[in-house]
């Protein structure tokens, strides 16, 4: 093929290529470094040579040093972190994928209004995390329109008065993660909707096809590439949770020398906080984050080659 | 089964606020379909035609009328429940779903109210019979190997297709590896043995209904005490849509393209797959939505002889739409003619073209498409530019222009006759083997250009032509109302 021109299409490439060398890719080949490194100083950027054991403290295979402070938040990422993620991603990615669907599905088959509801369902999408954090927080508090409703008594939120569960807490979050992350999967969804032939439906009508093995048998599988696209990107997301939490909980555990509520991105940047003390820790949490993710986003691509349809 | 649609009109209603005024699709059409028949809709594009044939499937609601298939009203009835097979336009097959199980999707759905029958002990005798011949049986088996290597699955389909079984009992046919026997007292012992072991287990079956007080008739049915057979309502078996699927594959002469998805199938291919879909489950009524426009030219004429050939062999009334006349003509029973809604005529495709109605259904059928010509209708005769074309009128229109149309094949070259003719002049010639296409000029003609078949062995060359007309291949049509008028 032509090879001459090459340059100048490269030249158009640049500014591009400069942003993301410098924000993404310097970052990310130092961090990988920095996770590997001994006694690394932050200030001075000294450090005394190689070593696994930055992995090792934080997934508990050695013993954190006695010469740095920090031991507990350090120790929480193992024990809280990585769990409170996974069970973040695995509830609430699943659940807001069907209502999603469910939710697209039956605003694609009303006419009246239609609009309307798309609107509605939409809001959550164009408002800040941080404020709908404290939306629920007002709705979840001890005296808020959640307990008035329902006639409990519950405290749900770690707040400065009350004392709350790890499961209440929990609870909350996940109602509230559901809910936000709908309206962008919604959307994408009746895209795809729209774009399903009405004729399948008309011939399954014809061959009186019950309603719900149409959506089983027809919709899913049509809907399939547009399902793999939101279920690879929410759990991306969702392995990155870390604002809905600060914007709901302000607190890192239910009480206040717990680290219950940890999530692993919430770990690395406090580990960053830290004034940089402890940020090889940060460094290798981030890296063992982008293998949990890479792992899950390549058993999606495998289950997809079977089950996707295009 | 005969279709009846009574006085069938649709409506889209408009919107007056955004001054859009309704549009009447269909209006006031009454068609009767016989049984048996293969009847073609045809109309130019917005006739209405594919609404009719929607609203006879049910997946459009009429606005007004009456759809009655035999003596059963269905004008109200959902489109399920009909019992009717639809191929629509772009075939709408599943395309996430092979050749096998589109094909198998409608009897997946399917309940039917049959009798009890004891499966096992049926493919048991069976069996035993296959069994009288083995060596057939072992030659069959044999004959599916390649390169002398005997796969499992190419053997099975080899059963099925030689003695039309299910799936599940070639494999059992097959797993006796009988073929792998070579001595022949060796290989009878076996027989016999598989052979004792099946007439064991049919009587030890027959026992269990017989402490219930069933028992097994000759055909296999379950009969109760009275001697009745009993009766059930269920899904149908794995096996049942195998033997269903498989034979509507072969009729459509797909059965070696089963496993395969739509998009690798050409076009010619996933029309028949369509079909198959639309045949599998046994329909009352067969509805083609313009089931070749998808189609190249070639295939197109090959696909409408298969149709026609299907709906022989199935003997299912067949009602499909078309803008192509050619198509209708060829392979229709009847025809129906439509135009803006309505109907304009309809019967034999034949009785059609030799006496059209009005002239839009003399312009619409016909290739080359008949040529009209201003006339005028004197004391003795019709006239078209000062030269008489027939001594024929009608006597109520008298000194009025009329609208005179000529078949293509209507002309003869006469260049003697005095009294009677019309004069063309011949702008180019285009042999077609058999006969020739002459393309001409004349004042009076509304239109383009005259085209006309003549026979090949004339030679003619660009000049002017007096020929005369065949008063068979003439029609003569109001004004005003482009209605047919006779004439004698």
């Amino acid at each position: 093929m032509e090879n001459k021109n090459n340059y100048k299409g490269w030249l158009y490439l640049l500014p591009a290529i400069i942003l993301i060398v410098v924000f993404t890719i310097y970052p990310i080949i130092n961090t990988f470094y920095i996770s590997f490194l001994k006694d690394y100083n932050y200030a001075t950027g000294a450090s005394t040579g190689f070593t696994l054991d930055n992995y090792g403290v934080i997934l508990g295979f050695t013993e954190f040093p006695s010469n740095i402070t920090g031991k507990g938040q350090v120790e929480a990422f193992l024990r809280y972190a990585l769990p409170n993620t996974m069970l973040i991603t695995f509830i609430t990615v699943p659940i807001s994928i069907i209502f999603s669907l469910i939710v697209a599905v039956a605003l694609n088959s009303i006419k009246a209004l239609q609009k309307f509801f798309q609107t509605v369902f939409f809001t959550p999408y164009v408002t800040n995390i941080i404020a709908i954090g404290m939306v629920f927080g007002v709705l979840f508090s001890q005296n808020g329109l959640i307990n008035d409703i329902f006639n409990l008594d519950i405290s749900w939120l770690p707040s400065a008065g009350g004392e709350t569960t790890y499961f209440h807490a929990m609870v909350v979050l996940c109602i509230e993660l559901i809910w936000y992350e709908m309206p962008f999967k919604i959307l994408v969804f009746i895209g795809g909707l729209q774009n399903i032939d009405k004729q399948y439906y008309e011939a399954a009508r014809v061959d009186s096809t019950p309603t719900i093995k149409k959506f089983w048998k027809i919709t899913v599988p049509l809907l399939s590439p547009q399902i793999l696209y939101i279920s690879i990107t929410s759990f991306i997301d969702g392995f990155k949770e870390y604002q809905a939490i600060a914007g709901l909980f302000n607190a890192r555990g239910t009480s206040p020398l717990s680290y219950n509520l940890y999530t692993v991105v919430y770990f690395i940047y406090d580990q960053i906080q830290t004034g940089g003390r402890n940020i090889n820790y940060a460094c290798a949490a981030a890296i063992v984050l982008f293998l949990i993710i890479l792992l899950f986003t390549f058993l999606q691509y495998l289950v997809s080659k079977k089950r996707v349809v295009y | 089964m005969e279709i009846l649609i009574k006085n069938l009109s649709k409506i889209f209603k408009g919107d007056p606020k955004k001054s859009i005024e309704d549009t009447i699709a269909v209006d006031n059409v009454t068609i009767d379909m016989k049984d048996n028949e293969l009847v073609g809709i045809l109309g130019p594009s917005g006739c209405g035609k594919s609404t009719t044939l929607y609203m006879i499937a049910g997946l459009k609601e009429p606005s007004n009328g009456e759809i009655w298939f035999d003596n059963e009203e269905v004008t109200n009835l959902a489109s399920e429940k009909r019992g009717i097979g639809f191929v629509f336009q772009n075939y709408a097959l599943y395309p996430h779903m092979n050749v096998y199980k589109n094909i198998s999707f409608p009897l997946t759905n399917l309940k039917v109210e049959a009798y009890k029958k004891e499966n096992k002990i049926e493919s048991l005798v069976l069996e035993n019979k296959l069994l009288e011949n083995i060596k057939e049986l072992n030659e069959v088996i044999i004959s599916s190997s390649i390169k002398n290597k005997i796969s499992k699955e190419r053997a099975i389909l080899f059963l099925i297709d030689k003695y039309i079984i299910s799936p599940s009992f070639a494999k059992r046919l097959y797993s006796y590896k009988l073929f792998l026997i070579e001595d022949n007292t060796l290989l009878n012992n076996r027989v016999k043995e598989i052979k004792e072991d099946n007439l064991k287990e049919i009587e030890n079956i027959k026992e269990k209904y017989l402490r219930k007080d069933i028992k097994i008739d000759e055909e296999f049915y379950l009969v109760d005490r009275n001697n009745e057979r009993i009766k059930e309502r269920r899904r149908l078996s794995k096996d049942e849509i195998d033997l269903m699927v498989r034979e509507v594959a072969r009729l459509v002469q797909i059965e070696d393209q089963l496993d395969k998805k739509p998009k690798e199938l050409s076009g010619g291919q996933q029309q028949r797959v369509a079909i198959a879909r639309a045949l599998v489950k046994k329909p009352r009524v067969l509805l083609l939505d313009e089931p070749l426009s998808n189609l190249d030219a070639r295939l197109r004429i090959k696909t409408r002889e298969e149709i026609k050939r299907i709906q022989k062999e199935t003997g299912i009334t067949t009602v499909f739409v078309t803008h192509d006349q050619e198509e209708a003509m060829s392979i229709c029973d009847e025809i129906v003619v439509m135009n803006q809604g309505k109907v304009m005529q309809s019967g034999k495709p034949i009785d059609i073209y030799k006496n059209p109605n009005n002239l839009f259904v003399a312009k619409f059928l016909g290739t080359p498409p008949i040529n009209v010509f201003k006339g005028l209708i004197k004391e003795d005769g019709i006239y078209v530019d000062n030269e008489k074309v027939s001594s024929l009128k009608n006597n109520d229109y008298i000194n009025k222009e009329v609208y005179v149309g000529i078949r293509p094949e209507g002309f003869i070259l006469n260049e003697n006759d005095e009294d009677l003719g019309i004069s063309l002049r011949v702008k180019e010639i285009t042999l077609n083997g058999k006969d020739t296409t002459l393309t001409l000029e004349h004042d009076s003609f509304l239109g383009e250009e005259i085209k006309i078949v003549v026979d090949s062995d004339l030679a003619l060359s660009i000049a002017t032509y007096r020929f005369k007309v065949k008063e068979n291949k003439m029609f003569v049509f109001d004004k005003e109302s482009e209605e047919r008028i006779s004439i004698e």
